[in-house]
């Protein structure tokens, strides 16, 4: 007879209601996670995903106020019977947002807080962050610096090795790789999920799920009211809940969207693929007949992914010029040297390279935001939709931070309707990153609009409406650099790409012709992304 | 050099030498004590001249509001004046605000001496360990030290943000209103920081045992004692200059009346 060992986690009919807020923010939900299992759980922006989360070790209510009904048990007792703090031994959380996470210590200190208060000994506590860190590729000569003064990925990957270095039996993680570039991010993904370890569970959030659902035992899909929408095995699931995903403004990864084409085409894969070398693989296998099909279907997918806009003219106004530029963030060291680059009307383009390449700092020199170091900046001063929404709010309701009107069209259009009356700090992250991008966008025509990780945190209906306001910003003429690690979101929407990294500008040219170069990639700590695999394969078809 | 002493060896040297600044009512002492704390930063902690000249500015224009009032306002200043009674620097209102002035600067640059080469995590590891300091408040004060920094990026995120809004770039140096104007944005900011500090602490552990390791705490070595010995000898040896000239006799004196 097969033994069900009992849940190391599990929601009982659980829903969380924030004081004063009408709605509950996420519930009634039931789910459990085994020991040993590595469940998914997906949902748009502002599902309460993150709350759930938070009900686990009792941090919502016993530190965050909240309401919650319904049951919580974690290792065989109810949360509620230990503090927050006492659960730390059994579970290692990565919040969303790292700068929620890290204390604002040096990078080895951060590590090692949850070690110290665990009270091991000082030496096991040192071997342990020197793993830690390795494990996750920071430098040594970095692990003095304030975390403070890292970058958006830097930050990232310094929670995930604090996480790590707990070697908790249950991780809780929160969109684990949203700020860390494309092969950060899939070294991390293999770190955290690939070992299996009978004893280590994971429960994961995340939008960014090419490369990580063949990790995955189960998924979980939670819709926008906070309820369960279905639940099961990645491949059976996403086959049969692909509309309902889409539908919900789920992101779903391109293999399935593959197979959906498919099956609404005449053609059912005998296995479901989940990544792009299982559906290239099965495309290849198929006979004659449904294989020119499939390949039509393919082709048609694949040229829908990518930027339809129309490369701006050589010959366009120049909007911003760098010239011989160094740059520098507010206080801090030179990042980049000698850069130079121009700019038109109607021109999108992609910023690129790994983390603390200096992308950011890029971005706000661009703008006219940072002063150069040397070199000469020309140009309109630019917008910028900070890396960290919340740099964006300066007012104490979601209306107020919309001045342009229709203020309730511009709301309805970014899915924030009804929320015009809170405080945009009560958001979830994806609503606050919604809301960011109104400021910028909404019923307004920048000449210049830098967009730093603007899909970060961002769910697939969120994406899509952000990739079609670009297009409409683009062809109004702004010139629009964005600042991002989701190669397939960049090669959709830009013509042109910059890679910085070595403290230099490695490259600047079209963006599929740099996605291909696989020596660039590798130095920038990029990774081709699916869509160019795929056409790449088709492309090999034809011959 | 100064960097790498012990921190709490330094802060309790420097402590004894802010209550002899403020006890010692004579200028040579306040001049001997800047005297020393420049030439600290600048030739052990290689800090430009420059640098230790801006850093007295703010507390020469608070020291300047004791000499005016000690100049202006003779009643108010009865006991400085009793103090200034043989002014060495002309007048005996001149001479105490002239002192006042003087000790406004040694004080400020005693405090800047330390927070310059005091690493607050250092401090706090060092409190834990040594003085028993309890973590939540270590790491309450570790918090707000660190946060007085992170306050001037804060600023310059929100200078950006309103710049955007009005379409214009910001001034290099804010103006008096926008300053005013930035006060409670960066209050809520610390607020909101401190409440997730506490969350993130909190889920990682913090008190969950009695008892929590301290990796990395500095340990006393032979330059903190080396470094005592000169600073107290040097300290000594002021405050019996001081007591040379008579000073500290008038301020028992005057205490006793």
């Amino acid at each position: 007879m097969l033994e069900i060992a009992e849940p190391v986690a599990s929601w009982q009919d659980v829903a969380v209601r924030y004081p004063y807020h009408q709605a509950t923010a996420v519930g009634p939900v039931s789910m459990a996670i085994r020991p040993g299992e590595r469940l998914l759980l997906l949902g748009p922006s502002g599902s309460g995903k993150s709350t759930l989360l938070q009900t686990l070790t009792g941090l919502i209510p016993q530190s965050i106020l909240a309401d919650v009904v319904g049951a919580v048990r974690l290792f065989g007792q109810e949360a509620s019977a230990r503090a927050p703090a006492q659960w730390a031994s059994h579970v290692a959380q990565l919040f969303q947002n790292p700068e929620q996470m890290l204390c604002g210590m040096t990078v080895a200190d951060e590590v090692a807080f949850a070690l110290e208060n665990q009270g091991l000994a000082a030496s096991e506590i040192q071997r342990r962050v020197a793993a830690a860190l390795d494990r996750v590729g920071f430098p040594h000569d970095q692990r003095d610096r304030r975390t403070m003064t890292l970058s958006g990925g830097e930050k990232q990957l310094v929670a995930l090795a604090a996480m790590l270095a707990q070697n908790a039996p249950l991780l809780v993680i929160d969109e684990p790789t949203a700020h860390l570039a494309p092969a950060a991010a899939s070294r991390l993904r293999s770190l955290l999920l690939a070992s299996r370890q009978a004893a280590r569970s994971a429960l994961i959030v995340d939008h960014r799920l090419d490369g990580m659902l063949g990790m995955i035992d189960r998924v979980v899909a939670i819709g926008a009211d906070g309820t369960m929408i279905d639940g099961g095995a990645p491949r059976e699931f996403f086959r049969r809940c692909h509309a309902t995903l889409v539908s919900n403004g789920i992101w779903v990864p391109l293999a399935v969207a593959v197979d959906a084409a498919l099956i609404a085409a005449g053609i059912r894969l005998a296995k479901a693929p989940l990544t792009m070398s299982e559906a290239i693989a099965t495309l290849a296998a198929l006979n004659d007949g449904r294989r020119t099909l499939s390949l039509e279907v393919a082709r048609s997918l694949a040229a829908r992914q990518l930027a339809t806009a129309q490369a701006s003219g050589t010959d366009n106004d120049i909007i911003a010029a760098l010239s011989g530029v160094h740059c520098a963030p507010l206080f801090g060291p030179v990042t980049l040297r000698d850069v130079s680059l121009v700019l038109r009307r109607g021109e999108t383009l992609a910023i690129l390279g790994r983390n603390g390449a200096g992308k950011t700092t890029l971005g706000a020199t661009l703008a006219g935001l940072l002063r150069p170091r040397r070199g000469r900046r020309s140009g309109p001063m630019g917008s910028i939709c900070f890396q960290n929404p919340e740099s964006q709010f300066l007012t104490g309701s979601v209306r107020e931070e919309l001045t342009a009107p229709p203020v309730d069209r511009h709301l309805a259009e970014w899915g924030l309707a009804g929320l015009g009356d809170r405080h945009p700090f009560e958001l979830s992250q994806g609503q606050k990153r919604r809301l960011a991008l109104a400021t910028v966008t909404a019923g307004r025509d920048p000449p210049l609009l830098v967009l730093d990780e603007p899909t970060a945190g961002l769910d697939a209906a969120g994406k899509s409406l952000l990739s079609r306001r670009i297009e409409r910003l683009a062809g109004q003429g702004s010139a629009i650099a964005l600042i991002t690690h989701d190669l397939d979101f960049a090669l959709g929407v830009c013509r042109r790409a910059v890679v910085v990294g070595e403290g230099r500008v490695l490259a600047d040219g079209p963006i599929a012709a740099l996605m291909r170069d696989h020596a660039l990639l590798a130095r920038a700590d990029l990774e081709e992304p699916p869509v160019l695999a795929l056409l790449r394969w088709l492309e090999s078809c034809r011959c | 050099m100064l960097s790498r002493l012990h921190p709490l060896p330094k802060l309790v040297l420097c402590s004894l030498w802010l209550a002899a600044s403020m006890l010692i009512f004579d200028a040579a002492f306040q001049l001997l004590t800047i005297g020393i704390v420049a030439a600290s930063l600048i030739l052990l902690e290689r800090r430009s001249p420059l640098l230790v000249l801006a850093l007295m500015v703010p507390f020469a224009l608070f020291g300047f509001g004791f000499l005016t009032t000690s100049v202006l306002f003779r009643q108010e200043s009865d006991f400085a004046l009793r103090m200034a009674e043989r002014a060495p620097f002309g007048g005996a209102a001149f001479s105490a605000g002239l002192v006042l002035f003087l000790r406004a600067i040694a004080c400020g640059m005693i405090s800047a001496l330390f927070v310059l080469t005091t690493d607050p995590g250092a401090l706090i590891k060092a409190m834990m360990v040594s003085w028993r300091l309890s973590p939540r408040i270590g790491y309450s004060l570790f918090s707000a030290l660190h946060l007085t920094r992170d306050l001037a990026s804060e600023a310059h995120e929100m200078r950006l943000a309103r710049a955007m809004r009005r379409g214009r770039p910001p001034r290099r140096i804010p103006g008096p209103m926008e300053t005013i104007s930035l006060v409670v944005p960066l209050l809520a900011f610390a607020i909101r920081r401190a409440s997730r500090m506490a969350i993130a602490m909190e889920a990682r552990g913090l008190g969950a045992l009695g008892h929590r390791t301290v990796a990395g705490a500095p340990e006393i070595h032979l330059r903190d004692l080396l470094f005592t010995a000169a600073a107290a000898t040097m300290l000594a040896a002021a405050i019996y200059g001081a007591l040379f000239s008579n000073t500290l006799l008038k301020i028992v004196s005057t205490c006793l009346k």
